[in-house]
């Protein structure tokens, strides 16, 4: 292989891998806010697709002005799905857990469902980009506009996520209640609020990475199953309820997907994937940087 | 007496605690500027009691009136607001952010504004080895240190009154009398003290007044000189 062509590999490895992340960013928030994991992940991230379909459609606008409108409706969805759905579950007197994972793997397949009734299975996608089918050629690496774009948007992301957990006081409250969620009342911080907040802001994330994506991949009902499962690794791998875990394992998944793609077949990607899960989960069962 | 006005005022609360009766119409009253310490053996129902007034527990029934105002029922973070500071036995610190996060987090309803820092002088005055400490996370500190991290953000909220569950508990004899003495040193600075513990005489040194618990009633209160030399008092709980 020559050096060029592994160049290339890293670098669509590392794209994809971005986005990953920024998937697997927002798994990661809730569940190391409250020990809940969102089944419905993946459903998230085919309505904030389909949203940002539904406004090129209407509007007329370039995908990538549509974002914005996208990440706002997602962060309210995620803010509801906590208020309608979550808090209710976390009541649960016995079998929480149980109930915790019946209740948002239910709101995935109740999501799907609906999407299937209301936007049918058809297979749609953008075309009207101004990124779509343009490439970066660099010195002879081809990097997809779309896709280059998506891996900025997540870098600034994680800039962005950073500087709201470390430099706000509501990322200071986000932290305390992952820290000990019964405590923060005792300085006048009401959890319910932190958590629908949180909610909120895991599903802005994976909108973020929804109406990226929305530009170069297909739209339908199941187009988030996939992406979830690669999103569960990826939290796994960097460390339950590690954000900045979540990057890195996001960029090692795709470079080993990347790379699994090449060596063995483009459908036996996901087996490279699974085989770094292994070694990583038997040798460090924490994850790369969790700390539980 | 003559006391000034009620600022706490507990009348027949009841609480359950895991389908057990452990605060049984207790009736206590907390006066502006006062100490006021709760006593009574292990499982007498104090923490409970704190707890209840601090929203954390729901009461099965009675009432809870604060600064002229019902509480009882308040979300605790509401509570928090109305003025009400909670230091629970077991302390609930932030165990991985550094103790200047803790502190912070302490003056989080004041955020915006541009005294939000202000009382922190004040602890610093009153536990001094906190600021050497501000950077280290606050696991790391001892247990009277961790204590000390306790009240200090307890008092960042700028309470009317500091409830107190036993914060002598599992501290070191010299750290216990520097937190009694900021316990005299926060009342003298207008907060109103209710302190809940097991070393009994000594708070009974530094309280104005005193309630004895015992399964869950109040079986005696008074001046807490009164209780000091009640016979009843000496034998149970001083073993004198």
């Amino acid at each position: 292989m020559t050096l060029q062509g592994l160049a290339q590999i890293l670098a669509s490895g590392l794209l994809m891998g971005l986005i990953y992340a920024l998937i697997a960013a927002g798994l990661s928030l809730i569940f190391g806010l409250m020990d809940v994991v969102n089944f419905a992940h993946g459903e998230f991230l085919m309505l904030a697709m389909y949203a940002t379909f539904g406004i090129v459609v209407a509007t007329a606008l370039d995908p990538v002005l549509a974002a914005p409108l996208v990440v706002g409706a997602m962060f309210v969805l995620g803010a509801f799905v906590y208020f309608a759905v979550i808090r209710h579950a976390m009541r649960a007197k016995a079998n929480i857990g149980m109930v915790q994972v019946f209740a948002t793997f239910g709101l995935g397949i109740t999501i799907r469902g609906l999407a299937q009734h209301v936007f049918t299975p058809d297979y749609r996608s953008i075309q009207t980009s101004f990124l779509a089918g343009r490439t970066l050629d660099l010195g002879g690496v081809f990097l997809p506009l779309p896709q280059l774009f998506g891996g900025l948007l997540s870098c600034l992301s994680f800039v962005a996520l950073y500087f709201i957990i470390r430099r706000t006081d509501f990322g200071r409250a986000l932290e305390a209640t992952r820290e000990d969620a019964g405590a923060v009342a005792l300085v006048g911080i009401d959890k319910n609020r932190v958590f629908a907040l949180g909610w909120g802001l895991g599903a802005a994330l994976v909108g973020i990475a929804g109406s990226v994506m929305a530009i170069f991949y297909y739209i339908h009902p199941d187009v988030g199953t996939p992406f979830a499962l690669i999103a569960y690794v990826t939290v796994a791998l960097g460390g339950f309820g590690s954000i900045f875990g979540a990057l890195a394992a996001g960029l090692l998944v795709g470079i080993v997907e990347a790379i699994s793609a090449t060596i063995l077949s483009p459908s036996m990607k996901a087996v490279g994937i699974y085989l770094i899960y292994l070694v990583v989960v038997f040798m460090r069962p924490r994850g790369l940087f969790g700390n539980l | 007496m003559g006391r000034a006005t009620v600022l706490l005022e507990v009348s027949s609360l009841t609480t359950t605690y895991q389908g057990l009766v452990a605060v049984h119409e207790a009736s206590i009253d907390v006066a502006q500027g006062e100490i006021v310490v709760v006593a009574g053996a292990n499982g007498a129902g104090k923490s409970t009691l704190l707890k209840s007034i601090a929203g954390m527990e729901r009461l099965r029934s009675g009432k809870v009136t604060f600064a002229g105002e019902r509480i009882d029922g308040l979300a605790a973070h509401l509570v928090t607001k109305r003025g009400i500071a909670f230091v629970p036995e077991n302390r609930r610190l932030f165990p991985r952010l550094s103790v200047a996060d803790n502190l912070r987090l302490g003056s989080y309803l004041f955020r915006g504004e541009a005294d939000r820092e202000a009382p922190i002088e004040r602890v610093f005055t009153l536990f001094p080895r906190l600021r050497e400490r501000l950077e280290q996370r606050a696991d790391t500190l001892s247990g009277g240190e961790q204590q000390m991290l306790a009240i200090a953000r307890a008092l960042m909220t700028r309470p009317k009154l500091l409830m107190l569950d036993e914060p002598s508990q599992g501290i070191a004899p010299k750290l216990v009398d520097e937190i009694f003495e900021a316990i005299l040193a926060t009342r003298s600075a207008g907060v109103t003290v209710l302190l809940v513990e097991q070393r009994l005489l000594e708070s009974l040194e530094i309280a104005d007044r005193g309630f004895i618990l015992q399964t869950g009633k109040v079986i005696l209160s008074g001046p807490a000189n009164e209780l000091r030399d009640n016979a009843q008092v000496r034998m149970a709980y001083l073993g004198m």
